[in-house]
């Protein structure tokens, strides 16, 4: 492939997987914006949500890549798989507030977020002892319908994931900015004590962040399985570290931010995969982690300066 | 006139620490009440008590007829108590018109939430001229019309204003003084904390001025503007009883 | 086994604690010589190896509090140094330049046809220090640019530095042999015996480390350090503002905690005779974390007890639960419950683990208590004293003539458009007593923090005995003699009373890290100095701090509290104290003890500048009263002035007819 060819197909590899690490850096980042807690079970209720998809669409009939729909009958499977996912993964992170984090919400030190460490392992650990490690064939009722562009290649798939996030990503925009809950989140996460003045109960907002949020990573979870056929207990520690790194590197507790970080890295990823090496991927993103967080902490949109004083 | 809102034996401690000491107030409706007394003496406590975020260890609060002492926040909000806080902490990346509909939170939008915005504008002009600027840029004074622009969106027949002249300059604080009798004038009872004791007594009708989490003196407003035991008490006199 | 809970009662608090050392000593060395199963020899010897790691981790997290998550680097490091220098990996051509290495058994020749080869032979002994010097130093290169950052970003860092080097290591392959990981490592060798592979000598070496870093964990807790370490878990500000240098203290934990990972690392490997990258990845930091949690964060023994017990956990009973549940299963009919394989599932208890002693329990199974000699009875006997504090001998460098004063000129502050502090000028001679007042928000204690270090001044210059503070960190500030108290009273909240007057100290005494392990006589002098010197300033306050010296602080009256923090700042025998309102909170009669105690250190020499805003207190104390109104200096003079003073009067009572006339005494 000439180079500009090559080019242009790791961009659209690279904004795919941008799509999904944006999913779930905003899923991160509305929570932390809120509750200024680091979550790192968020990552694997991404994958747990991955799961839940493969499971529906199992349970609609299709397995693996076998059965092909199109037209209405594909966009009403790929809608009931989305919801179901969306609403289930939800409640996970809804249960997970309430039994874990709600009683530590007083709690001053590291004592929080140790615990959502060990709600990842439980989560992490469920699903490897119950159906295994190895990695599940994804089912996909997808036709494999492509354009080619130059010897790039576009996929229907890849068209679907942006179609999706894109759609997922307004909603929360629109969510946010727009709706009288979605004030409230932002005003909680400004100042919680002047919202509860105004009679917003802050506990409420704490449940829809959550359930928004894990709702989200969900939904990058189903998107995960589609992208790449497949899906296995590990993907949310290799996935989480990157949607982790694009939640700082756009700045944490800033929704766009994360939409950008999500994009620059998922690049990132797909552009060093093909010009240095995969093995080396990993250490670029986790430099890039610790180089934003002691030289811009605020992230590239970010406000707050996380010194100390 | 009856009474809109009575603290009765009001005991408030934080930890050991003994911060309200038997406090009685009492705000008919209608009336402009102000909280006198120097740093720390438990003003700000007084406001906090009475808007849920600090629940007493003792005593009650009374809000036309019903004790609220044990209520939500957002209860007594919805009951028609609104804040205006100190040092206004509007939200700062929101814009003024966000800020506004947030005051107005607890209510269903609908008609009045309209008539309730021509109210704030009428009082407030410059604050309409802004809907749309980032809160945080205004300057102080701009910044306080909102806040009580605010307070007034929740409909509230109280307001609790905590410190409202608080970094403002001179010019502004004759405008806001003059903007709460405004206010009074319409309808709505007013309880103000307020470190400025001679600005607040001009408007006042009442006032109770606290020293260490004790009424040390009370009285109509225009007593305590000749009561030279005033100064005493914001001064910090020992009192060795 | 009442005679012995009875006997065992009867044992005073310390020495109990060294009978159960040496129970536990004697029945570890035993250990092998009653039960003589490799496997679980070997397993021992794992479990005190994590009991080193927890130990490390203890340091960096329980004392620290410095949230590490990528702990198992150190592990890594130490483990692959050792790995590189033993093993066949590397091996460079054979010059000249080597022959000394090989005169000192370092080194080997070995002889190729293509070339001779160096085989590096470094002793398992020399490795253990080197490593865990190794270690320690990429701890300090780790923590020098990172330790500044806020606790929750510091852990992400750290779980990135975690996952980097495993990394790293698996690409380095030319070195590191990737993936496949290194073989062919040296096992030790003692007196020209190889270990070889039996359990047995691997399982003493370990122990004799556990024992080595119990001992080192304690000496240090114990210590200066450790009380630095534990302030700046408490509250990081304060302890700067009582002389703590962060950073330094910081990093010397991170070092510290490394070094332990590093020599484990070393031991570990040795001991397998290989080493692999994913020996050493996040999973591993977990399981050291929550072997710290488990046993309880800053609790030396109770880290060692949770290591054991996981391991414990890992090795022996969940092949037994495993075992039962079969037997349940076919018992019940139920043949799924025949695949539950508990040994596999480690790391969901691992993360229930978390779960729970975080929500339940978060003090660990052995909460860490400080370790404090009792005041003798003479020590907690102490009258009460009126018309304020005796004089002290050891206060008595507290005079006139030792400096010059006290000087802000000019000082201004803004943050963001507000301008808090506008060309503020203060002078506050040697020995005497001034008093800042002011309405709420006038800027008093801004002032406070900008003399202190704590805010930077936008404009102007401070000068304390003619030399300048500006742009010096609190810790440096303190050391100059300017010692504080805050508004809000941040004392150490989970330490001792006496352990917070003792880190007052900080700043005056020298013990550092290896005097702290070895305890030579000037430190023991030192730390019994120390000591006396705390007891007495806590006597000062009559009966109502001695007797609760080795209460923790979070259980005294708000009042003591208070007192309790003068006492912490006195300790530091300072040039000059800040006091920003001391009497708050207090009732009129322990307002005039106060009060009167302020007047009588003042008359020992001792230079004061307090915010006060109860007059009659200003009155009795105050040579000379600076009120501040919106940030500006609006009067100055002495408290009778002051109190006539019309704009004074204005500033508290808004303009108006209230200012009008005098205030009578």
């Amino acid at each position: 492939m000439s180079f500009s060819d090559l080019l242009l197909q790791q961009t659209i590899n690279g904004l795919s997987l941008g799509a999904m690490y944006a999913l779930l850096a905003l899923g991160f980042t509305l929570v932390y914006g809120i509750l200024e807690l680091i979550n790192f079970a968020h990552f694997n209720v991404f994958m747990v949500g991955s799961f839940i998809g493969m499971w529906t669409l199992q349970l609609m009939g299709i397995n693996g890549q076998s059965i092909v729909m199109t037209g209405l009958p594909l966009i009403g499977t790929m809608l009931i798989a989305l919801i179901v996912t969306m609403v289930l993964s939800g409640a996970l992170g809804v249960l997970i507030e309430r039994v874990s984090l709600r009683p530590l919400r007083d709690v001053k030190g590291p004592a929080a977020m140790i615990t959502t460490i060990g709600v990842s392992y439980v989560l992490f650990n469920i699903i490897l002892l119950t159906v295994g490690a190895d990695s599940k064939n994804y089912p996909n009722p997808l036709p494999p319908v492509q354009w080619d562009i130059g010897d790039a290649v576009l996929r229907l798939r890849e068209v679907l994931i942006w179609v999706i996030a894109v759609l997922l990503m307004l909603g929360l925009h629109f969510f946010v900015q727009r709706s009288k809950m979605g004030k409230a989140m932002r005003a909680t996460a400004q100042d919680p004590e002047a919202a509860r003045m105004m009679g917003v109960e802050v506990d409420r907002v704490i449940v829809i962040a959550f359930f928004l949020g894990s709702a989200l990573a969900g939904a990058g979870g189903l998107i995960f399985g589609l992208y790449y056929n497949f899906t296995s207990f590990i993907i949310g520690f290799t996935a989480g570290l990157r949607a982790f790194t694009a939640a700082v590197l756009g700045g944490i507790g800033n929704v766009p931010g994360a939409m950008l970080g999500g994009v620059i890295i998922g690049l990132i990823e797909a552009m060093g995969g093909q010009f240095i090496a995969t093995a080396w991927t990993d250490v670029i993103i986790f430099s890039i982690l610790v180089l934003v967080l002691v030289f811009r902490p605020a992230g590239l949109l970010g406000r707050v300066a996380p010194n100390k004083s | 006139m009856p009474e809109l809102l009575q603290f009765r034996d009001v005991n408030t401690y934080y930890g050991d620490l003994h911060v309200l000491k038997d406090v009685n107030y009492t705000i008919g409706e209608g009336e402009i009440v102000s909280l006198l007394g120097g740093n720390a003496c438990g003003k700000s406590t007084t406001m906090k008590t009475i808007m849920g975020v600090v629940r007493p260890t003792s005593g009650s609060v009374i809000f036309d007829g019903v004790p609220i002492e044990k209520m939500s926040t957002a209860e007594r909000v919805k009951r028609g108590i609104a804040p205006v806080l100190e040092a206004r902490r509007l939200f700062p990346r929101m814009t003024v018109f966000e800020n506004l509909e947030m005051g107005a939170y607890t209510r269903k939008r609908g008609p009045e939430f309209a008539d309730d915005l021509d109210r704030v504008y009428a009082l407030f002009p410059r604050v309409k001229e802004r809907l749309n600027q980032i809160s945080g840029t205004l300057s102080g004074g701009e910044q306080q019309m909102v806040a009580i622009g605010r307070a007034l969106m929740a409909r509230p027949r109280l307001i609790c204003m905590d410190e409202p002249s608080m970094g403002l300059s001179p010019l502004f604080v004759e405008q806001v003084f003059d903007i709460i009798q405004e206010i009074n004038r319409q309808g709505t009872t007013i309880f103000m904390v307020e470190q400025n004791a001679n600005m607040a007594l001009s408007i006042a009708h009442r006032a109770y001025v606290l020293q260490t989490g004790k009424v040390v003196l009370s009285g109509s407003a225009k007593d305590l503007r000749r009561d030279p035991a005033i100064r005493e008490a914001y001064l910090g006199e020992l009192q060795v009883t | 086994m009442r005679m012995i809970t009875k006997l065992f009662a009867r044992i005073p608090m310390a020495r109990r604690q060294h009978l159960l050392t040496l129970l536990a000593g004697v029945a570890a060395i035993a250990f092998p010589l009653l039960h003589d199963n490799d496997a679980d020899i070997d397993s021992a010897a794992n479990a005190a190896a994590y009991a080193t790691l927890a130990l490390g981790l203890n340091i960096v997290v329980g004392f620290a509090g410095l949230l590490d998550l990528g702990y198992a680097a150190f592990f890594a490091i130490g483990a692959y140094a050792y790995g590189i220098l033993t093993s066949f990996q590397v091996m460079p051509h054979w010059s000249g330049f080597w022959e000394p290495f090989a005169w000192l058994e370092l080194v080997r020749r070995i002889p190729q046809p293509g070339g001779d080869l160096v085989h590096f032979t470094v002793s398992f002994w020399i490795m253990l220090p080197v490593s865990a010097l190794i270690a320690a130093a990429f701890g300090v290169l780790f923590g020098a640019p990172t330790l500044r950052l806020r606790g929750d970003y510091l852990a992400i860092v750290t779980l990135g530095f975690g996952e980097i080097v495993p990394i790293v290591v698996r690409n380095v392959d030319s070195v590191t042999n990737g993936a496949a990981g290194l073989n062919g490592i040296q096992a030790p060798r003692l007196f020209g015996h190889s270990f070889g592979v039996a359990a047995l000598p691997y399982y003493y070496v370990a122990i004799g480390l556990v024992a080595l870093l119990v001992f080192v964990s304690i000496r240090l807790r114990d210590s200066r350090i450790g009380r630095a370490w534990m302030a700046i878990r408490e509250d990081e500000i304060a302890a700067a503002a009582m002389g703590v240098d962060r950073t330094r203290t910081k990093l010397l934990a991170f070092a510290i905690g490394a070094g332990f990972a590093g020599a484990t690392g070393t031991f570990y490997v040795a001991k397998l005779q290989t080493a692999t990258p994913e020996m050493f990845g996040f999973p591993v930091s977990v399981m050291i974390l929550v072997m710290v949690v488990l046993g309880g964060m800053g609790s030396v023994w109770g880290v060692v007890l949770g290591a054991v017990s996981l391991q414990l956990l890992q090795s022996w009973f969940l092949e037994d639960i495993s075992g039962w549940i079969h037997d349940l299963g076919t018992l019940i009919g139920q043949p799924w419950m025949l695949k539950i394989d508990l040994t596999e599932s480690i790391e969901l208890i691992f993360g229930l683990i978390l779960v729970f002693m975080m929500l339940y329990r978060r003090d660990g199974l052995i909460p860490a208590t400080r370790k404090q000699s009792a005041l003798s009875f003479e020590e907690q006997h102490a009258e009460v004293r009126r018309g304020g504090f005796p004089a002290l001998t050891g206060l008595g460098n507290f005079t006139h003539s030792d400096h010059t004063g006290l000087e802000v000129r000019d000082i201004t502050v803004r943050f963001g458009g507000l301008v808090a502090l506008n060309k503020v000028n203060l002078a506050v001679p040697a020995g005497d007593v001034v008093a800042v007042i002011g309405p709420n928000g006038s800027g008093k204690s801004t002032l406070f923090n900008v003399i202190t270090g704590l805010t930077a001044a936008d404009g102007g210059t401070i000068r304390f005995d003619t030399q300048s503070l500006l742009g010096l960190p609190p810790h440096q500030i303190l050391r100059r003699g300017v010692a504080r108290t805050f508004q809000n009273i941040r004392l150490f909240t989970n330490l001792s009373v006496l352990d917070n007057v003792l880190i007052g100290q900080h700043a005056r005494l020298k013990t550092g890290p290896i005097a702290a392990v070895f305890r030579p006589p000037s430190t023991r002098r030192e730390e019994a100095a120390a000591r006396v010197w705390a007891t007495e300033i806590l006597s000062l306050f009559g009966n109502r701090l001695l007797p609760r010296a080795t209460q923790t602080v979070s259980h005294l009256s708000y009042a003591n509290r208070r007192r309790v923090e003068i006492a912490r700042a006195l300790a530091s025998r300072p040039k000059i104290l800040l006091l920003d309102e001391p009497t708050a909170g207090m009732n009129p009669a322990e307002t005039l003890e106060l009060a009167e105690q302020i007047k009588s250190l003042h008359s020992l020499g001792l230079t004061i500048l307090l915010i006060e805003h109860k007059l009659d207190v200003v009155t009795r104390l105050a040579d000379k009263v600076v009120v501040l109104d919106h940030g500006e200096k609006i009067a100055e003079g002495t408290p009778d002035e002051v109190r006539r003073n019309d704009a004074v009067l204005q500033a508290y009572l808004g303009r108006g007819t209230l200012a009008e006339g005098m205030v009578d005494a």
